[in-house]
């Protein structure tokens, strides 16, 4: 790769002078569509002629390379109006009938119990969305995929084939399971190539809910449908509180223009900067999620965040929200929350209270950023509906739902790692970003923002042509172990079964272009004892947790499993962009 | 290009005036190009290692400058440090999507005042919403709240503790979110040939 050296003077020039013809020959840059909008619908951003582009307007060919859908009130960056990603575009079965495919239908629950067999084969399903029929992949036909549930303790035998037209394997993400059934293609298994199988044993460790995915250009496989979820059951009848039904809520998005969906990068991702974006918002797959309840239910929902990139912050009308557990299972003690801020991979479970009738919405309500303007704006995006009706639920639970449950089992779990607590870090990670040869234009706007503000977290892609210009051969996303300046899977960390480990890590917000990363690490679990020097209060067994721009965030890891591990960023584009490392675990 | 500009646009640069007045001269510069950005100051960002306890993000401290207004004050100086509140995501936002901040003020350089006491306020770039954080310690420091996206930080002497909707005393000190340095590409970077001030500011 090679390293940009930035803004010489001759460059400067070069560039002032390419402006000067664009906008001298009538064209311009600027959007006058002025307003920041509360949302901008798809079909408004599916336009371009405001952007000027007509050096690349679409032929037709769903695979052909076109700018992807962007707000109408964001301008197109001058002399950018024919540029294309440095890499082929690519969509998985491009050109076969559709018709040659079965319909994609919703998940299914499989209940297991310990020593099950099951089978699980990823093929292409077609799916519809908005109306549109598209080729997508799906787990045994279904999307999500098939809900595992399984007692803790379980350990159930997947039977796994691989019928779509790419290499795959299945992660089991959070499981602390064998490492040879982690799923890491080249790590822990060769790739599952088109037609073969694989034969994973998941064991079912923790109480908490998780999920499965692809370890292999999850950019594309992920994105296309390949999720869903598993949900370890506790023993205990009691472990949570009482409610009147479970849901659970697969939370995704998708980039769709009227041509189709907008092809990935063949060699490289694309979006490799801000991860890739939808514009559609998906929650278990459908763009229409919606939930009958009586008035007064108390409902428990999963939350699971498979977007490539997009952090959520759900939320439910205002209906009142108690936040009880996260990835590997309950918090110390339930608390009040108002809205459930959810980043990739992340998992929640909330129980919510719908005490009137009527429509509530369930909503990502964020505050965007038009870079360009210098504003944030209000953002919401509508995932789904809650119907509540007139009749009341039974037996009334509003006096349980009330109560917040103090989780002496889990304070008890933790009580043995708190003398760790107040040590220094073993190990620091700075995270960080190189920036090769992307059109000046592009570096000029990275550097005039890098001296003003960068957020510390992007809830949406305000900055799509950049994103999408950058690929995996411009950006190189970094782990760095201080102590020693290795990176990414330079790092050679070992640790033996039963130490604890704590982990400092410092989004370090001096690159370029700096941004949140949803940090996770395979096979083992982790406590976020403290964000920036204030102590956590209130702690919870994590797999993933998201890292704030120029924040310092330290993890006390609970090493228990042997083997080869993963820990690495789960937006999709800075995985592939080098933003992992691999350790081990000596038995 | 030649729709009408939008009517909200209109108070653009009177914000920027009053925002100007406020902040003094240093941050912003009317005049080619208007606004012209902070520099970040060497080190401000640098993480803390082993040994060191963790702080809040340097990177988003505004620093307090004093107005050298007041007397007794004039060589008043100081930080807020800017963190999430708690929360069990780690990052608190609300339900609106505004990140939750406490806001950490510690001051130095003020002497007692035989006049008045030294009450922090945070304010929107607009100025249109005011919040009181209440009169500083004996060491000069106070917590706040805010769920701004932009705000200003103010310290102000006050004739006494009484909480009043706004300050009517003279700025000691005031300093800005690193948020509100944020402002149009217009005239910059890339967009270096659009007029700002078509864009507000």
């Amino acid at each position: 790769m090679h390293y940009v050296r930035l803004l010489t003077p001759r460059r400067r020039a070069a560039w002032a002078l390419m402006v000067l013809l664009i906008v001298g020959s009538g064209g311009t840059a600027v959007s006058q569509q002025g307003e920041a909008a509360k949302r901008t619908p798809p079909q408004e951003e599916m336009s371009h002629q405001q952007h000027m582009m007509d050096g690349m307007a679409p032929t037709g060919d769903a695979l052909a390379w076109r700018m992807p859908p962007m707000d109408s009130n964001m301008p197109m960056m001058p002399g950018l109006e024919a540029a294309t990603p440095s890499v082929n575009p690519f969509i998985p079965a491009h050109g076969v009938d559709l018709t040659d495919f079965p319909v994609a239908r919703p998940g299914e629950l499989m209940d297991l119990a310990d020593g099950d067999e099951i089978e699980l084969t990823a093929s292409i399903v077609r799916r519809e969305i908005s109306g549109r029929e598209y080729l997508m992949f799906g787990y045994n036909g279904q999307y999500p995929g098939p809900l595992l549930r399984a007692p803790t303790g379980a350990t159930v035998t997947v039977l796994f084939r691989n019928e779509i037209p790419m290499p795959t394997t299945v992660h089991w993400h959070g499981l602390r399971l064998d490492n040879r059934f982690d799923g890491v293609a080249d790590v822990t298994q060769a790739p599952v190539l088109t037609g073969q199988t694989f034969r994973y044993e998941v064991y079912f460790a923790d109480a908490g809910v998780f999920w499965y995915h692809p370890h292999v250009r999850e950019d594309i496989q992920q994105d296309l449908g390949l999720y869903g979820n598993l949900l370890a059951v506790s023993a205990d009848p009691d472990y949570y509180g009482p409610v009147h039904r479970e849901e659970f809520l697969i939370l995704d998005d998708i980039l769709i223009d009227e041509h189709g969906i907008i092809p990935w990068g063949e060699e490289e991702p694309t979006h490799s900067l801000m991860g890739r974006f939808g514009n559609v918002m998906l929650v278990n797959g459908s763009t229409d999620y919606s939930l009958e309840v009586a008035r007064g239910a108390v409902v428990r929902f999963y939350l699971t965040n498979v977007a490539n990139s997009r952090t959520f912050n759900v939320t439910f009308g205002g209906a009142p929200i108690k936040v009880v557990a996260s990835d590997l299972g309950k918090f110390e003690h339930e608390e009040w929350v108002t809205s459930v801020p959810i980043a990739p991979a992340e998992r929640y479970v909330v129980e919510v209270r719908f005490g009137e009738p009527g429509d509530v919405p369930i909503e990502n309500t964020v505050q965007a950023i038009n870079h360009f303007r210098g504003e944030f704006y209000a953002h919401v995006d509508h995932l789904g509906m809650v119907h509540v009706a007139d009749a009341g639920a039974e037996p009334d639970l509003s006096a349980a739902f009330a109560t917040l449950r103090e989780n002496r089992d889990v304070q008890a779990d933790i009580e043995s790692f708190r003398p760790h607590f107040s040590r220094s870090p073993d190990y620091e990670l700075e995270l960080s970003l190189e920036v090769g040869e992307l059109p000046l234009p592009i570096i000029l706007s990275m550097e005039f923002e890098r001296g003003l503000y960068s957020p510390p977290m992007e809830w949406n892609d305000t900055m799509p042509m950049m994103n999408w210009l950058a690929t995996g051969n411009e950006i190189r996303w970094i782990l760095r172990d201080r102590a020693t300046g290795h990176e990414n899977m330079d790092i050679e960390w070992t640790f033996q079964v039963g130490d604890v480990v704590k982990i400092r890590i410092f989004n370090d917000p001096e690159p370029l272009h700096p941004m949140n990363h949803p940090i996770h690490i395979h096979g083992q679990r982790y406590l976020v004892l403290e964000m920036d020097g204030v102590p956590n209060p209130n702690l919870v067994w994590k797999d993933t947790t998201i890292v704030p721009v120029a924040s310092t965030m330290d993890l006390l890891v609970d090493v228990t499993n042997p083997g080869d591990w993963m820990l690495h960023c789960h937006i999709a584009e800075h995985l592939h962009a080098g933003m992992m490392l691999a350790f081990r675990v000596d038995g | 290009m030649g729709s009408p500009r939008p009517r909200h646009l209109v108070a653009g640069p009177l914000l920027v005036m009053a925002l100007a007045t406020i902040l003094g001269s240093t941050m912003l510069l009317p005049g080619a190009g208007w606004a012209r950005p902070l520099l970040v100051a060497p080190g401000v960002c640098s993480a803390r290692w082993l040994g060191e306890p963790a702080a809040p993000p340097a990177y988003y401290a505004i620093e307090l400058v004093s107005t050298r207004r007041v007397p007794g004050a004039r060589a008043a100086s100081g930080v807020g440090n800017v963190s999430f509140a708690r929360s069990p995501f780690g990052i608190a936002v609300a339900p609106t999507g505004e990140y939750v901040y406490n806001v950490d003020l510690q001051l130095q350089g003020l002497n007692a005042q035989s006049r008045g006491v030294y009450i922090a306020w945070l304010t929107t770039a607009a100025l249109d919403q005011v919040k009181r954080l209440g009169r500083l310690d004996a060491a000069g420091a106070i917590r706040g709240q805010t769920t701004w996206n932009k705000f200003l930080v103010l310290v102000t002497l006050e004739p006494d503790d009484e909480a009043r909707p706004r300050w009517s005393g003279p700025i000691v000190t005031r300093g800005m979110s690193r948020s509100g340095r944020m402002h149009t590409m217009a005239g910059h970077g890339p967009f270096q040939l659009q007029p700002c001030t078509t864009y507000g500011y």
